[in-house]
């Protein structure tokens, strides 16, 4: 094996100095994340900026008592368009000419019926110019000020009446006398969390990471496929395969070439999508400041280590089915179109996993998914945050047997001369019908 | 002494296609020998089999009497391979490249270095060597995959259409290394070509093959005497007539 080491460098040399590569495999995930999480995190301050300091039109046709007290409400704190017409018609003109998104419209007999003990009718206008979240937010906002008065409203209401009653009661029990809190238990510890919001965390952290790998294997993929039809077109590997030199290691040193650049390809993705969840939630520390660690999710040493060899028996195995695809191409054209389809089994299992669980699904569709291997590096990452390490074991297993078994081929057709031969066009359906 | 090349009865078949039928031809020791036809005769055909990269259907050849089918790792020790119109790896330097390649053979008799000091002298590319190949023209492209080809010093060296493409200067310039190369080490050359000038020109013996059969073999005088022909195209055409 001493003619393995410069097959790597020399793989490796080709591959991090052509453009493409370096760019998209490397480079590109360093740069794309920041700058996606800088936009993300930029628009949503700049949505809570609006938010906060947007401003809304009030048209009020009561002119009884109780609507003082609300006004002098809305117009402390906040920035508010008084809109004086005859006719609520009128109102909507005016305010669609304003800067407001909002009109908040106080019906006329708002005092009377507070006086009478019936509920006082208000009703808010959006005005959609842009269709932004910034405009839906303004709406919230007016919609929250209305509901945190009417819940002063009517404590102080209730107060009123135990106190003439000389009622015992807690206010806040007269208005809400059930009170449920939500807590989970997880590998049998009871965490004072909601279920939602242990599943919210989990996908974010234990699905992304697949998906992060699935995306980044189809980059390794192309790469690696790009590779061998590339010394196929150009005879570089009718050279190698004169030489004294076993065709083993020359599948060998291809293979760990494209290994190397797929890692650090793999690192490169993982800085800078960790770098974009940090930028694109930094107007909302509470978003992630929650870990799976702290509800005892967390991945422990032994899990890093598993999702590491189940991340690596992934890669190796999509490389090694690249590179025995690729020898059926003449050109690099040919061999993106054959390896193009493999973005159905890797991208298919990650779909699906996100939105359901194996369980879930009818039984012919889970062996179906089960027999694809990439379904098991999101099974095995999933089951590592939670700690099944044989769930674990037994995916890197299968993909690992799958890896031997496509390494055995590859192999194969490396020692024949198949690998000088072969065809895409031979496999066409005119050459198949034409054998018949 | 002993042949450099024995080929028997050489068949290779893809599929329906009769690729070689019979091919039967030596070659000697030292000697720079050619295997002219037009495209498609079976020519690459021929030299991937001597090159141990395909295996013949049925017949047998043997190289410094190792046969090919059985014993390809020993033969690829002492041969070199040149495909036809082939390239190098782009992102290389053409040093680089060529101490790639010398890695594979050097051993305590030949170190790299040295292998690379004779790339460097054959190839004649100079300080061009430092660039990345993928800033080369078809010639120098050319002259440095023959460097590579010939700075290992092979027993046999299988030269398939070494000039094709080329342009007048870089033509010449790789025939004169071939010669003087063969002269100096002693180095068996195989060499295909559908030019009959520069066959004529560079080698000592040639075989004609046409659909995939050896039509005529001999040294050029012998065969333009035989087929009272003046030059090695009159040979073929005559020989093409007569077969």
């Amino acid at each position: 094996m001493r003619s393995i080491k410069p097959l790597i460098v020399k793989e490796v040399k080709e591959l991090v100095r052509d453009p493409k590569i370096l760019i998209g495999v490397i480079l590109m995930p360093l740069l794309i994340f920041p700058v996606m999480g800088s936009a993300i995190s930029v628009s949503q301050k700049s949505v809570m900026r609006a938010i906060i300091s947007a401003s809304f039109a009030v048209y009020n046709e009561d002119e009884g008592p109780a609507v003082g007290a609300l006004l002098d409400y809305l117009f402390t704190n906040n920035t508010v368009i008084p809109i004086e017409t005859e006719s609520l018609q009128d109102a909507l003109i005016e305010f669609q000419g304003t800067n407001a998104t909002a009109l908040l419209y106080i019906r006329d007999g708002y005092s009377e019926n507070a006086s009478r003990g019936l509920r006082g009718r208000l009703k808010i206008y959006a005005n959609l110019k842009s269709m932004t979240i910034a405009e839906a937010g303004t709406t919230d906002t007016v919609s929250n000020l209305i509901g945190i008065y009417s819940y002063q409203l009517s404590m102080s209401k209730i107060h009123r009446l135990l106190e003439e009653a000389g009622d015992p009661s807690d206010p806040t029990a007269v208005r809400s006398p059930l009170s449920v809190s939500t807590a989970s238990i997880i590998k049998g510890n009871v965490l004072e969390v909601p279920p939602s919001s242990i599943f919210n965390l989990i996908i974010s952290q234990s699905v992304m990471l697949p998906i992060m790998v699935m995306v980044m294997l189809m980059f390794a993929i192309q790469m690696a496929a790009t590779s061998i039809a590339l010394e196929k077109e150009q005879k570089t590997l009718e050279t190698l395969m004169t030489l004294p030199v076993g065709r083993l290691t020359i599948l060998s040193g291809k293979l760990g070439g494209s290994i190397v650049v797929a890692v650090a390809g793999a690192i490169s993705y993982m800085i800078g999508f960790s770098y974009y969840m940090t930028s694109a939630f930094s107007f909302a520390p509470g978003l992630t400041s929650m870990t799976t660690g702290d509800i005892g999710l967390g991945l422990q040493p032994l899990g890093m280590i598993l999702i590491g060899v189940n991340i690596f028996v992934t890669l190796v195995s999509g490389l090694a089915l690249a590179i025995s695809l690729a020898v059926f191409a003449d050109n690099v054209r040919s061999a993106q179109s054959l390896t193009g389809f493999l973005v159905i089994p890797v991208i298919i299992p990650s779909i699906i996993l996100m939105f359901a669980d194996l369980s879930m699904l009818p039984p012919t569709f889970q062996w179906i998914l089960l027999a694809i291997p990439y379904t098991h590096s999101i099974i095995g990452t999933k089951a590592a945050f939670l700690g099944d390490y044989f769930v674990v074991l037994r995916s890197i297993a299968y993909i690992a047997a799958f890896t031997v078994a496509v390494l055995y081929i590859a192999a194969r057709i490396f020692s024949t001369e198949r690998i000088i031969t072969a065809r895409f066009a031979s496999f066409s359906l005119r050459g198949l019908l034409k054998k018949r | 002494m002993m042949n450099a090349v024995e080929a028997k009865g050489l068949v290779k078949s893809f599929g329906n296609v009769m690729a070689l039928d019979g091919v039967s031809f030596t070659i000697r020791d030292r000697e720079i020998f050619g295997l002219i036809g037009p495209n498609g005769a079976g020519k690459t055909t021929a030299l991937r089999i001597l090159g141990t990269l395909l295996k013949p259907t049925s017949g047998s050849a043997e190289v410094f009497g190792m046969n090919i089918v059985r014993e390809p790792e020993r033969i690829r020790e002492i041969i070199s391979y040149l495909p036809e119109e082939a390239g190098a790896y782009q992102n290389l330097s053409g040093y680089e490249y060529l101490s790639f390649m010398a890695g594979f053979y050097s051993n305590a008799d030949r170190t790299a270095g040295e292998m690379l000091e004779e790339a460097e002298r054959i190839s004649g590319l100079g300080q061009r060597l430092e660039d990345r190949v993928k800033g080369y023209s078809k010639g120098m492209k050319q002259r440095l995959l023959l460097a590579r080809a010939l700075m290992m010093r092979p027993r046999l060296a299988i030269l398939d259409e070494p000039t094709a493409g080329l342009d007048v200067v870089h033509a010449y310039h790789v025939r004169q290394m071939i010669k003087d190369y063969a002269d100096t080490r002693g180095v068996t050359v195989l060499i295909s070509s559908h030019n009959m000038l520069e066959v004529e020109y560079l080698c000592h013996r040639v075989a004609l093959i046409h659909m995939g059969k050896i039509i005529a073999e001999g040294r050029p005088d012998e065969l333009k005497q035989n087929f009272g022909a003046e030059n090695l195209e009159q040979v073929f055409m005559e020989a093409t007539r007569l077969a």
